[in-house]
């Protein structure tokens, strides 16, 4: 008969559960206070979709044990530069590819340069957090019309649609859920993650695994920058700014372990971005203001983390 | 002496899930007495102990501690209150000093100013926590570790002095040790006899966990036996026979060969790798060694004679200073390249560096097997990789729940099984075992050194970096002894070859 740890079963299915949960309030409270749902379940797709993106890709960097600050910067900078380059070449696809490329190349850089200096990742996304923050604003003064760049909002109009996001939203998820649990990639990746020792000894190179997880990472920040493009076409110092801490709270509070390693989930950073909105809507509901709101969020990150690892602590501490 | 009871165990349970790790244990320990715990791996030894020391709480039964009702809620309680335990698996923490470590959770004595409630306040005087170190140290008879060396940069044997240093300190009342002894050389096994022949002699107890019989016959009052979590009995000390003690363990009498049985000491003159003029700090000197094709070669020596960096120099985990590590005669630059070689390294330190504990048997063996399961050498098909990790568990009858079981909740000889599983599932060909026997039972032991035994046969290579050398004597085609990072001697296989000439050539 096969042994079941209840605490470890329960923390497995306790993010869809809370999603769930939270979807049902969401309705319950919609219905009584008679606000059109329908219309809310679509605010919800559009504000979550690209925190879920940039999320997803992110939990390749998650995985290894790190973490990436710069995030929510690197898709300010993406969507700029791709604005840019819209407003220059009049071309969609461009602007994707310039999103995407120029998402790609920050990851790189960050990896090389920690592999260069033999830091920890999240050093280096430190640094590069204050050099994107400071693109952003020499982008805005050189290109833009006062302190913002706007594409024309009826060029990306056609692509302002719930099916197309959703789509990309589909396919990136679908690629990442590939390459973490049916490649090579990602079981080194996991492996790395849980013991970067006993990884060397088996023959796993933590640069190469670096370097790949940064450019996962890289191409969901250049989706999700050219996603943000096409719901606010107007872009300013401001586009973005929250999605690197949204990110963080997405994938822990989607069942992330904070350590990363074998017990890392793709989905978890999907069921996180929702949740998180959900739970954004229901306070907007309960009229409270953004302020309160952020601190509830903060509690319930802090929750959520203090669960997680309950067990581990527990066994740690009697050392 | 008074050889009144200290802590009795009544009829204590435990299980996890579906498993019953301990089914009415009854045991009775005196002052002044050294108690022997033994079994395979997975009997309950340190079940019993780990409820004794507060790590967790049985299902049922008793514990009567002094002569009162004892129900520790964690070890740090329990340490407080009179009983230590000196843990399996690495008991310090890397990131800080060796003082910190030894006064963890005890800063407060350190600080300047007393509050008048008994609490003390202000920074904590550094020099003075680093003086009381060392007197620790000195007391338990370490000298060659600095207070002030942080932890981490420290090996497995050193980690661990300090750990029975930090117990000591607490003078505990009884001291379990839970085979702490596997992962020290002689000196440090010297020092922790001296410490239980101390308490000895303080009128105090040690509850002793050992898969190594030799020490445990000479250092023990009695020995009590589990298997399959019931005591099956308890010895006392003019009762002590080998072989009886042996098939108690186990259930059966041992079947076949324990080390292999033939003196012929033969191999392929093939030279499969070679390491050549390799120099590493003081580690190894000038050093050159040739490993041939169907050869067991084992290399003997203390702990610090060079021979563990030896391991990873071969396997390219260590850049040497100079010289050079020969695969077939073509040079190799890191780990990746010597498993493309068709190489594997069992570490020493297990769970740090050979096993991802936190991750399930699957994981562990498929990561180092992934070049011969994946399709095109990249894609994972989970029903292949199972059928391959599952081919492993059945060929080593590695005991577990299943192939998705966390690789901490193994005992230590199917963890050893695991590695073992790892390398050999992908077909290795030169396997580097450092310390393999190490922490695992006499019917594990057995087994290991019959699949040894097998694969020399089967053309494949092997080096045993051993401190036993029973082992290295009852195993190895050629044996190697190390001093001081240099080749003190060589002797072939032989019927004649004894412990006692292989040690003046390595002290």
């Amino acid at each position: 008969m096969k042994k079941i740890d209840v605490q470890k079963q329960i923390l497995k299915i306790a993010p869809v559960v809370a999603l769930l949960i939270l979807f049902a309030v969401f309705y319950m409270v919609g219905t009584i206070k008679d606000i059109n749902v329908a219309y809310g379940m679509k605010a919800i797709i559009n504000q979550s979709v690209v925190v879920a993106i940039v999320a997803t890709g992110a939990v390749f960097i998650y995985t290894l044990g790190s973490f990436d600050i710069s995030l929510g910067a690197s898709v300010a900078v993406s969507a700029l530069l791709g604005g840019i380059v819209y407003n220059a070449t009049k071309s969609i696809l461009l602007m994707l590819a310039v999103c995407v490329g120029i998402a790609v190349l920050v990851a790189l850089f960050n990896s090389v340069l920690a592999s260069v200096f033999n830091l920890p990742v999240f050093v280096t996304t430190i640094a590069m957090l204050s050099i994107l923050n400071a693109v952003v604003l020499m982008l805005i003064s050189a290109n833009g019309t006062g302190s913002q760049i706007a594409v024309p909002s009826e060029a990306v109009a056609g692509l302002d649609n719930l099916g197309i996001k959703v789509l990309v939203l589909f396919l990136f998820e679908a690629l990442c859920i590939f390459v973490f649990n049916f490649t090579k990639i990602g079981r080194k990746q996991k492996f790395l993650g849980s013991n970067p020792v006993c990884a060397k000894l088996t023959g796993i190179s933590d640069k190469k695994m670096s370097i790949v997880a940064f450019v996962m990472s890289g191409i969901g920040v250049g989706l999700g920058a050219f996603l943000c493009i096409i719901y606010a076409p107007t872009l300013t110092k401001n586009t973005a700014t929250s999605v690197g801490m949204d990110v963080i709270i997405a994938i822990v509070f989607g069942g992330m372990p904070v350590s990363g390693g074998a017990r890392s989930k793709i989905t978890a950073a999907l069921i996180g971005a929702f949740s998180m909105t959900f739970l954004s809507q229901i306070m907007i509901l309960f009229n409270l203001n953004l302020g309160i709101g952020q601190m509830v969020k903060a509690a319930i990150f802090l929750f959520v983390v203090f669960v997680a690892t309950s067990n581990q602590r527990a066994k740690m501490l009697p050392r | 002496m008074v050889k009144d009871t200290i802590i009795e165990v009544k009829h204590m349970e435990k299980r996890f899930g579906s498993t019953i790790a301990l089914n009415n244990v009854n045991i009775t320990i005196n002052r002044g007495q050294i108690i022997g715990l033994i079994g395979e791996n997975g009997s309950g030894k340190s079940t019993v102990t780990s409820i004794i020391s507060g790590m967790q709480r049985a299902d049922s039964g008793e514990m009567i501690f002094r002569g009162e009702k004892w129900q520790p809620d964690s070890m740090l309680y329990a340490l407080d209150h009179g009983i230590g335990m000196i843990v399996q698996e690495n008991g310090t923490v890397p990131g800080i000093t060796v003082a910190e470590n030894i006064f963890i959770g005890e800063y407060e004595k350190f600080k300047s100013f007393s509050a008048g409630n008994g609490r003390k306040w202000g920074f904590i005087r550094r020099r003075q926590m680093m003086a009381a170190a060392e007197k620790v140290l000195d007391n338990i008879g370490v000298t060659h570790i600095a207070p002030e060396m942080l932890t981490g940069a420290l090996d497995l044997q050193d980690r661990k002095l300090i750990e029975i240093a930090k117990i000591i300190n607490k003078n505990p009342d009884v001291l379990i040790v839970d085979e702490t002894t596997t992962a020290l050389s002689q000196i440090g096994r010297d020092i922790i006899y001296k410490i239980m022949n101390r308490m000895k002699e303080e009128n105090k107890a040690v509850i002793f966990i050992s898969h190594d019989l030799d020490e445990i016959i000479r250092v023990c009052d009695a020995l009590t036996i589990l298997r399959d979590g019931k005591i099956i009995i308890t010895f006392k000390k003019d009762e002590f026979d080998e072989q009886l003690i042996k098939t108690s363990m186990i259930g059966r009498e041992l079947q076949g060969d324990y080390y292999r049985s033939d003196y012929d000491g033969s191999y392929e003159s093939e030279v499969v790798l070679e390491i050549k003029n390799v120099q590493l700090n003081n580690r190894l000197k000038d050093f050159n060694l040739q490993l041939h094709k169907g050869e067991i070669l084992g290399i003997g020596g203390l702990s610090h004679c060079g021979m563990h960096e030896l391991g990873k120099v071969l396997f390219r985990s260590i850049m040497p200073d100079a010289g050079e590590v020969l695969v077939h005669g073509k040079n190799i630059k890191d780990e990746a390249e010597a498993m493309k070689q068709k190489m594997g390294y069992v570490a020493k330190d297990r769970d740090i560096e050979s096993l991802c504990l936190n991750a399930s048997i699957r994981d562990n063996i498929a990561i180092a097997g992934l070049d011969e399961f994946a399709v095109n050498n990249f894609l994972v098909l989970p029903n292949k990789e199972s059928k391959y990790v599952q081919e492993q568990i059945d060929s080593l009858s590695i005991k577990c729940t299943d192939k998705d079981q966390y690789v901490s909740a193994l005992s230590g000889g199917n963890k050893q099984k695991v590695v073992f599983g790892k390398w050999i599932g992908r077909g290795s060909e030169i396997l580097i075992l450092d310390c393999p026997t190490r922490g695992v039972d006499i019917g594990v032991k057995q087994a290991m050194y019959q699949l040894m035994y097998t694969m020399k046969k089967a053309g494949k290579s092997i080096i045993i970096i051993s401190e036993e050398m029973s082992e290295l004597i009852g195993m190895a085609d050629r044996l190697v002894v190390m001093k001081d990072g240099r080749i003190m001697k060589e002797f072939p296989r032989s019927k004649e070859l004894c412990e006692a000439d292989i040690i003046q050539y390595m002290i």
